[in-house]
């Protein structure tokens, strides 16, 4: 019509095109890798700190491993559910915050940013990002110590660790495309009992608590979810959906493996495990980021420091160009001298 | 540094604010251009692609990111297609996150307005064709604009049209979920918006083409409601009151009012030189039933895209003043045209002054939206 269509990008499906699909899809091993680095860079960053703080005092200090930060991160997660009955929020705003939480601890460690902190704020940006706001000040008094700012001064940092990526493609949603798709099947001519889905739908919230969404796509989850109930209604549709007997071998595969995940991964861990890695955490936190240490007092100061630099320079530069106007500006308008507003200076 | 501090650094640097072009209560706007990679290059070839960069001022709201900003954000980082503008890059700024926008020098608003250029009916067939497919997109995703009229559609300087402002978008909701029914500006809002219809779809976007589409041919704004009863009025008087066999249930609407019964005349009669694939499709975009209104899909096939005329290229579409002197200004280097052109045309959801008839959303939502999403160009800020 108005231009002959572009051939050079070939047709993907709309999954395929999401940002959870192009960004966010990691193998087993890339997780294990993925944490394992942000584990050591981590280390070696507090270790150095400490011994800049005082020399040898971070000998002896019993740092968490990678194991540990998915530990307590999954002890999180448990939370979020929590909160979300106490609110009443949909579902969907609690597998968004579920996912936040996830992701954020693919680009954060639990050292620097204690997930107490960022479970808040993901929750409270998946709210708004799932178009279910509430006013922080009703979402702070309805969770025990909690101020405003506990929540807001993490709100950027987790948005940018999120790639500012908001869009979540969810298993539930994906499980009741699949309960409308199955009640399709020729071979059920009965109708299909809602305990099915309901016991369907409580794997999907069991998996939650696992890896699998950022392994697999949703609809793989929500089918394997199904598989955990129904064996034979999720093969049955499984078959009716793919031609090649080795496309239907292969998604079982994935299926199984999804399963074996969900049943032996998708439990709470009890708050008496956490609990040990959560007091040793107390102990190799980043203290850059505990205010009120002398390490978090010395970078602040360091970064106020910059930031009085450039404003000065910026007021040095409007005086050399005022001065150097050889008609004056008292006719002009009156401005102060920095534009306070006007904050570009990025560079 | 942290590593996703670092990240956003390095992003920060990729874009260079030029000058600012606008600026706002909560945002700022800037012409900018992508940075030059390699110092080699020539000094006069690339000087990067140009972007708009939004900076939106976050530090100020008492609930932090404004729900404006994150649609704007979640829906435009999912979506690319030539009819969609494109989100090229977000990064944040002390307090602010700044959206870096490709660069867009008018919109349909200022082309409709613009009295010395002469719009052929294959003109027309192209800006709605352009429009259906970037909206088919967008529905396809399952998103709802909200908020469709000509100075939301972007014009590149190829002529390509680009659907923008997300600020009021959604996903489809599950049906017999509560939406707002405060969304769409009042001239291009449907009636079943107006009657205060809680559960729609995506037919509310769908009525606001078929707005769009009669102001193309007319020049004037089709269905212009000095209040949301005089819009229904408005609408009434143009094509007629619904009966209670050609919108079943309408009189049931939360907000439902009679004002008035007026007869349907023949929409021949208003558009003139309009064929008759043009009246058959515009006057599917205006039925009044939504589930009967056609679908951007269905548009997308409509005979009137396939008889002829067929529809113009986008480079060969009437171009307004404003984007003569940037394309002009463009194949210039920009340094020497800096402070040098007029600047009455500019990137995306931000356009430059617009003399005539200010389009608001006058509704409740209006008071409550926080980012400010039309930038008042009236004074002219001093270069930055």
């Amino acid at each position: 019509m108005t231009s002959p269509a572009a051939p050079s990008e070939p047709k993907i499906s709309i999954y395929q095109g999401s940002t959870q699909f192009r960004n966010w899809r990691y193998s087993a091993e890339q997780l294990a890798q993925t944490r394992q680095t942000l584990n050591e860079v981590a280390i070696a960053a507090i270790r150095k700190t400490f011994e800049t703080d005082e020399s040898g005092s971070s000998q002896g200090v019993a740092f968490l491993t990678a194991d540990e930060e998915v530990l307590l991160v999954k002890l999180y997660i448990s939370k979020i559910t929590q909160l979300c009955g106490l609110f009443r929020f949909p579902e969907e705003v609690e597998a968004t915050a579920v996912t936040y939480l996830k992701r954020f601890y693919l680009k954060n460690t639990v050292m620097d940013w204690h997930p107490k902190n960022v479970m808040l704020t993901a929750l409270f940006l998946a709210t708004k990002t799932t178009n279910n706001p509430i006013s922080l000040e009703i979402y702070t008094t309805h969770i025990p110590k909690t101020s405003p700012s506990d929540v807001l001064d993490l709100e950027f940092l987790v948005a940018q660790s999120l790639n500012f990526e908001f869009a979540i493609w969810h298993a539930h949603r994906a499980l009741w495309g699949l309960w409308l798709d199955i009640q399709n099947l020729s071979s059920y001519t009965e109708r299909l009992d809602t305990e099915i889905y309901d016991a369907a739908l409580n794997h999907v919230r069991a998996s939650r608590l696992t890896d699998v969404e950022l392994r697999f796509s949703p609809s793989q989850i929500a089918l394997a979810s199904l598989s955990l109930i129904q064996p034979e209604l999720a093969s049955q549709w499984m078959e009716s959906k793919l031609t090649s007997p080795s496309e239907v071998e292969g998604l079982a595969k994935t299926v199984e493996v999804i399963k074996s995940i969900v049943v032996s991964q998708g439990l709470p861990p009890s708050v008496e495990s956490v609990r040990e890695v959560d007091r040793r955490l107390r102990l190799c936190k980043n203290p850059e980021k505990v205010p009120g240490t002398k390490a978090f007092l010395a970078r602040k100061m360091d970064d106020d420091r910059l930031a009085a630099e450039k404003r000065s320079k910026k007021v040095a530069d409007i005086q050399r160009t005022e001065n150097g106007d050889p008609f004056g500006n008292e006719l002009g308008q009156k401005r102060g001298l920095v534009d306070y507003d006007d904050d570009d200076d990025d560079d | 540094m942290d590593a996703v501090e670092k990240a956003n650094e390095e992003r920060q640097k990729r874009w260079v604010k030029d000058k600012k072009v606008g600026e706002g209560t909560y945002a700022v706007v800037y012409q900018g251009r992508e940075a030059v990679r390699e110092p080699s290059a020539p000094r006069d070839a690339a000087t990067g692609r140009r972007v708009a960069i939004k900076k939106i001022k976050v530090g100020q709201f008492k609930d932090g990111l404004d729900m404006s900003a994150i649609r704007e954000v979640k829906y435009l980082r999912e979506l690319k297609h030539q009819n969609v503008i494109e989100l090229l890059d977000v990064f944040s700024s002390k307090t602010n996150l700044n959206l870096v926008l490709e660069f867009l020098d008018s919109d349909l608003e200022m082309i409709i307005k613009d009295r010395a250029l002469v719009f052929l009916p294959a003109d027309i067939k192209s800006w709605v064709a352009m429009t259906f497919r970037g909206l088919e997109f967008c529905h396809r995703n399952f998103i709802l604009h909200r908020d469709l009229k000509p100075n939301n559609l972007l014009i590149a300087s190829d002529g390509q049209l680009k659907i923008a402002d997300f600020g009021l978008a959604r996903d489809f909701a599950d049906p017999g979920y509560k939406m707002t029914c405060q969304v769409i500006t009042r001239w291009y809002r449907p009636p079943e918006l107006l009657f205060g219809s809680r559960y729609y779809g995506s037919a509310v976007d769908i009525w606001s083409v078929g707005c769009i589409f009669a102001e193309l041919m007319l020049r004037i704004p089709y269905l212009p409601g000095e209040s949301d009863m005089d819009q229904l009025k408005t609408t009434f008087r143009a094509l007629g009151t619904p009966t209670e066999e050609e919108w079943p249930g309408h009189t049931k609407l939360p907000d439902y009012i009679t004002v008035g019964q007026f007869p349907k005349p023949p929409m021949r009669d208003l558009f003139t030189a309009a064929s008759a694939d043009t009246i058959n499709l515009l006057s599917k975009c205006l039925v009044y039933e939504p589930r009967k209104r056609i679908t951007a899909r269905e548009a997308l096939s409509h005979p009137y895209f396939f008889a002829l005329p067929y529809p113009t290229l986008p480079p060969k579409l009437p171009k307004c003043s404003a984007q003569l002197a940037a394309a002009a200004a463009a194949a210039r280097p920009l340094e020497e045209v800096d402070g040098n052109v007029e600047m009455n045309s500019t990137g995306p959801g931000v356009k430059a002054k617009n003399t005539g008839l200010k389009r608001k959303l006058t509704s409740p939502e209006d008071a409550k939206r926080s980012i400010a999403r039309r930038l008042d160009f009236t004074k002219q800020t001093p270069g930055s």
